[in-house]
């Protein structure tokens, strides 16, 4: 945008509108709703997924109790292998019971009971195959509090949880040296034993960990699209605001003057709030209007404002229908948001217009074009082509092995409107 | 501006998306179980060397399409793989084989159980799929129960275990996407409505131009602590302002009914020569030297000195910012029809052309604002030869 459009100052040298790393001003509205979307993007389906690993914990402790009763005419004692599948039953349906209760939450002392549970469960089970001096084809119990963690997958840390399952691991690995004569031929059952403890939270945390970020960035996505319905100019939503602030304060000011509370001639200090509310009320007035949609877009999304550039020097951006706003917003967020090692960006230039429109016609050809770096061609998804097309007739070609793309975007003119 | 969502590029997406991480899923679970069942064939004396050796060409497929299965959706490498799969699984019972080891039974089931059960992560979200799933199971159960000579059930168990858990946990995941995905939809139905709420609540603010000028004059007047007014007008004028505030806070658009008139009576006489000078002093605190010339008496409409001065005002603030200069120069001319004001500085001055498209704040708070008052704004500067803007508003 042009140096007018940015207030990087107010006369009195206030950075005005504050901004985080994400473009927002941190205290606007947008970022508020940021923030609150955010917070609750962390849990967003994660319960359901939640629910899901307890379930597939639950399955795999049926599988091992059918593995214990198959072994259990083979035990000196019966006794602490029973009581640890016991105390492993009602670890998790203690915990299933506590979550459709209390919510979907763990505090501390809750993960500790669990944990403590857990090792319970090792501890019983340990001394009950101890004597047969085959871990990996005995220990049930103890081999199942690996898939018993993903009890609490999306409720703790993923440290946390990592740390129990190499714990569990470690245990189990010394139980196994110091238990059981290894050979060829029960060193795959040992194996199997330690792979089945500690697999489970590895393969969990990464899918949560995926999950989220799908979440997070289809959230982001989604509050961006919002900015496709705005009208030509947008004043944003930092910008109401801070002008209801700012007429709020000029309000308060007035009336201690017309009430006499403040006297007349104003103090300094008075004075100088009244001129740099004057001048922070004009500059609002004026600013804003200038930016459009793909403007706010770009700098309320943490997922573009990181990775593309707008130059539309004519606000040119504004005079696109809704569709074609669609289609490039959702065109831009498909060549930027790629997932892969290279981070790409993208520099969206608008205009100028520079074809004479047909004498009598009502529409013009604005020229958009979209150059990028780290998009090789052949990795753009192709639901990007499509979003293209919406905007308008293209060409597309490789400059420094990355897509360029030049739009030829059919608008109604501005002046017939 | 009621324009839907495009709601079907919101589905497909998240279609995506999902099956994207339903497929690295079943990637990151197979090639982890790949590498189990490796190291336990590899252990002496599980399967004979000769028949190590020919399952290492079938694992590295199996791996391989694991890799390939995480990128894409078709079944193909789905195929391949669980082929390759069983393929090491008849391998290690061929009749030509010298006989495998007592512990093979237990070495099959992170192969049977975990790396080929893994693709049934993958073939949950359609009937042809689920066939396939079923199909692939039964292939697997068999070979395994044929591979191991007696004491099979354990082994049966563990691999039912391994692609019953594989599947329910690919039929759950795919269901959690969309779950999510529609509560992102409604989070982004209640944005969209704060963003127009917002909108529309900044442009009634916008819009209430001519209240916010006779604020912006009293503020002005304010800001030079009230000086040359009369205390009492400015009063008035200040509690008047405040009720139309409020009246625009409370929602509705007031217009004021007499547009700053407290500035017409009190200072009459030395309306622009007064004014002026409190510009001057703003800006001079603000590093701009301002120098006046020519006259200083003229009388103006309220709503047109209003216009001039923030007009002025803003030409200033112009050269403040971009000039690249510490002075400017103002004068004042006027004949029996109009005012005139040529604000002209030394700066770095810049090219006309730019002008309609980069500097829309001159168009929107100069020219607008004198237009409303039968005035205009012309601009002269080129780069190198700093900047000239006569304004003029008739008397």
């Amino acid at each position: 945008m042009s140096e007018f459009a940015r207030a990087e100052e107010n006369t009195l040298g206030v950075i005005l509108g504050k901004r985080n790393r994400a473009g927002v001003p941190a205290g606007s509205t947008a970022g508020r709703a940021m923030r609150q979307a955010s917070a609750r993007g962390a849990s967003l389906g994660t319960a359901h997924l939640g629910v899901g690993a307890s379930m597939l914990a639950a399955l795999q402790g049926v599988y091992g109790i059918g593995m214990f009763l198959t072994h259990a005419g083979d035990y000196p004692s019966i006794a602490p292998a029973i009581a640890a599948w016991l105390l492993y039953a009602l670890t998790l349906v203690g915990l299933t019971v506590t979550i459709a209760t209390r919510g979907e939450r763990m505090p501390d002392w809750l993960f500790g009971v669990f944990l403590f549970a857990l090792a319970g469960v090792v501890v019983l089970d340990l001394v009950a195959v101890w004597p047969l001096h085959n871990l990996g084809r005995y220990a049930t119990a103890s081999g199942s509090v690996g898939f018993g963690l993903l009890a609490a997958l999306t409720l703790r840390r993923g440290r946390e949880l990592l740390a129990a399952a190499s714990a569990l691991g470690l245990i189990l690995l010394v139980a196994v040296v110091l238990s059981t004569k290894l050979s060829p031929v029960n060193l795959p059952e040992q194996i199997l034993l330690i792979a089945t403890a500690v697999m489970p939270v590895l393969f969990g945390l990464y899918i949560v960990r995926r999950f989220r970020r799908i979440v997070q960035l289809e959230l982001d996505r989604v509050l961006v699209q919002s900015t496709v319905s705005a009208p030509r100019f947008a004043v944003g939503m930092l910008a109401s605001e801070e002008l209801a602030r700012l007429d709020l304060a000029a309000e308060e000011l007035l009336e201690s003057v017309a009430t006499g509370r403040t006297k007349l001639p104003l103090s300094p200090k008075t004075a100088s709030t009244a001129a740099s509310l004057a001048t922070e009320l004009r500059l609002h007035l004026i600013e804003g209007r200038r930016e459009t949609w793909l403007y706010h877009a770009i700098t309320e999304s943490e997922q573009l404002g990181k990775s593309v550039t707008l130059a539309d020097r004519g606000s040119l951006a504004g005079l696109l229908g809704p569709k074609q706003r669609d289609g490039l917003l959702a065109a831009v967020w498909l060549l930027v948001s790629d997932q892969s090692k290279a981070t790409p960006t993208a520099q969206v230039t608008i205009g100028p217009v520079t074809a004479i429109p047909d004498p009598g016609s009502k529409r013009i050809t604005v020229p958009i074009v979209i150059a990028t770096t780290a998009v090789p061609r052949n990795r753009v998804d192709p639901a990007t082509w499509d979003a293209i097309g919406k905007v308008g007739r293209f060409l597309d070609s490789t400059k420094n092995s990355s897509l360029r793309v030049e739009i030829e975007c059919v608008v109604t003119n501005p002046a017939d409107q | 501006m009621g324009v839907p969502m495009c709601d079907y590029c919101s589905v497909e997406l998240i279609a995506k998306e999902r099956d994207r991480l339903v497929q690295r899923s079943a990637r990151f679970i197979g090639l982890g179980s790949t590498v189990v069942a490796l190291i336990c064939f590899a252990i002496p004396g599980v399967v004979p060397l000769t028949t190590l050796l020919s399952t290492i060409p079938l694992f590295a497929v199996l791996a391989f399409s694991q890799y390939r299965v995480g990128l894409t959706t078709g079944l193909l490498w789905v195929v391949i793989g669980i082929v390759s799969g069983l393929g090491i699984l008849a391998v290690v019972q061929l009749p030509g084989e010298p006989q495998a080891g007592p512990s093979l039974g237990t070495a099959i089931v992170p192969l049977a159980a975990g790396a080929i059960a893994s693709f049934a992560v993958v073939l949950t979200s359609s009937l042809g799929r689920f066939v396939l799933l079923v199909l692939s199971y039964l292939a697997t159960v068999t070979l395994a129960e044929l591979a191991i000579p007696g004491f099979i059930s354990v082994q049966d168990a563990a691999i039912t275990a391994g692609w019953a858990l594989a599947a329910v946990f690919g039929y759950w995941l795919s269901a959690s996407i969309p779950r999510a995905a529609r509560r992102i939809y409604s989070i982004g139905r209640a944005h969209r409505a704060e963003r127009q709420a917002s909108e529309t609540e900044a442009q009634r603010r916008q819009g209430a131009r001519l209240l916010h000028d006779t604020v912006l004059a009293t503020l002005t007047l304010l800001a030079h602590s009230g000086v040359g007014v009369a205390p009492s007008a400015l009063q008035q004028q200040a509690g008047e302002d405040a009720r139309l505030l409020r009246q625009l806070r409370l929602g509705a658009s007031p217009a004021p009914q007499s547009s700053g008139d407290y500035n017409l009576e009190p200072v009459e006489e030395t309306a622009l020569g007064t004014t002026l000078e409190s510009v001057k002093q703003r800006f001079g605190r603000m590093g701009l030297e301002v120098s006046w010339h020519g006259t200083g008496q003229v009388l103006l409409p309220s709503e047109v000195l209003d216009a001039f001065l923030l007009a002025l005002a803003e030409c200033l603030e112009n050269v403040r910012r971009h000039a690249g200069v510490t002075d400017a120069h103002v004068t004042i001319t006027d004949d029996e029809s109009t005012v005139r004001a040529m604000v002209t500085d030394a700066g770095v001055g810049f090219d006309i052309s730019d002008i309609d498209e980069a500097r829309l704040g001159f168009k929107d708070s100069v020219v607008a604002r004198l237009k409303d008052v039968g005035g205009n704004a012309r601009l002269f500067s080129s780069p190198g030869a700093g900047t000239t803007v006569v304004l003029e508003v008739p008397k």
